[in-house]
């Protein structure tokens, strides 16, 4: 009996560890998951999240384009879209509101995928960079 | 009634020209704040949830009764490519915003700018507040501000119309 608790226990303590999104909601979790299950892959790693957000590409309209084009190289920075406009840190450590919907969430990966990558971003892509933004 | 109402309109047409054509040193002035005192030429402000967020997070939230509607049409239906970018837009939140900007767009919101507006652009479709000809030709003494990192780009209206939001563009204040 004891056995068995304290194999719950570090059975608990386990999944607590290896669930590195607990900052995120019961909706945003669910959205993590389904990604996962997309790509296949247990965890989503923050430091690929990291190099994800600061990599240039090539955009076919010959400039370089990166997430930290608008976000800045710090994403706990306020940013500035194309013409100008003050964007607010994309960190959720910064800014409370940032990935608490899920919907907003996908809306804003494809808007911003596309213009980056020219592109949707892939499941591991984006649950990367969630992984990123909210433990940064 | 309404020939008082014309009399009045025309009266105020014809203090505004007064007052653009006396005060036109506001165009190269840098930080002087101008009220045209005119404001019948404004516009009353509107507000939607939807419009805000889908299009304020990225520029100015552009009054409605700045474009025709047929404009405001052509710039929802083309929303994948709005000026390089897929807006991602659902059904339901396009056909939101696209109300919301036909009710309030040039043509029904009756004021001398919407007038001015409507008249200038003709048949044409424009895609940009921009592109209106009378717009453009009310920022011609204006057009090296908009390169200013204060203003960022002619897009940014906000920047010299302080008081834009509340649809009056009568107020201006070039930054430096």
């Amino acid at each position: 009996m004891k056995r068995g608790l304290s194999a719950m226990i570090a059975l608990a303590a386990l999944f607590v560890s290896a669930n590195a999104y607990s900052a995120l909601n019961q909706e945003m979790n669910g959205l993590i998951e389904k990604f996962q299950k997309e790509a296949g892959i247990k965890a989503f790693s923050a430091e690929d999240g990291k190099k994800f957000f600061a990599t240039k590409r090539m955009h076919s309209k010959g400039e370089e384009r990166s997430c930290s084009t608008c976000h800045t190289a710090d994403p706990r920075q306020k940013g500035k879209t194309v013409v100008g406009k003050v964007i607010e840190p994309m960190a959720q450590s910064m800014n409370k509101e940032r990935f608490t919907d899920p919907k907003k969430v996908e809306k804003w990966l494809k808007r911003n995928c596309e213009w980056v990558l020219e592109r949707e971003c892939t499941p591991k892509e984006k649950g990367d960079f969630i992984l990123y933004m909210t433990t940064i | 009634m309404k020939t008082n109402r014309i009399r009045k309109t025309m009266i105020a047409v014809v203090l505004g020209f007064a007052l653009v054509a006396g005060t036109n040193a506001y165009a190269d002035g840098d930080d002087s704040t101008h009220d045209h005192g005119n404001h019948h030429a404004s516009y009353n402000a509107v507000e939607n949830h939807a419009y805000t967020q889908e299009c304020s997070a990225c520029h100015y939230l552009y009054l409605p009764g700045l474009l025709p509607a047929r404009s405001w049409e052509a710039l929802i239906k083309g929303s994948d490519k709005h000026f390089g970018e897929n807006l991602a837009l659902d059904e339901k939140t396009s056909a939101e915003i696209l109300g919301f900007l036909k009710s309030n767009s040039a043509e029904k919101t009756n004021t001398e700018w919407s007038m001015k507006i409507m008249k200038s652009v003709g048949s044409s479709t424009p895609e940009r507040i921009m592109d209106v000809p009378w717009i453009i030709k009310e920022h011609r003494k204006v057009k090296n501000a908009f390169k200013r990192p204060s203003v960022g780009s002619a897009s940014n209206c906000g920047a010299c119309h302080t008081r834009g939001h509340e649809g009056d563009f009568d107020t201006v204040k070039v930054p430096k």
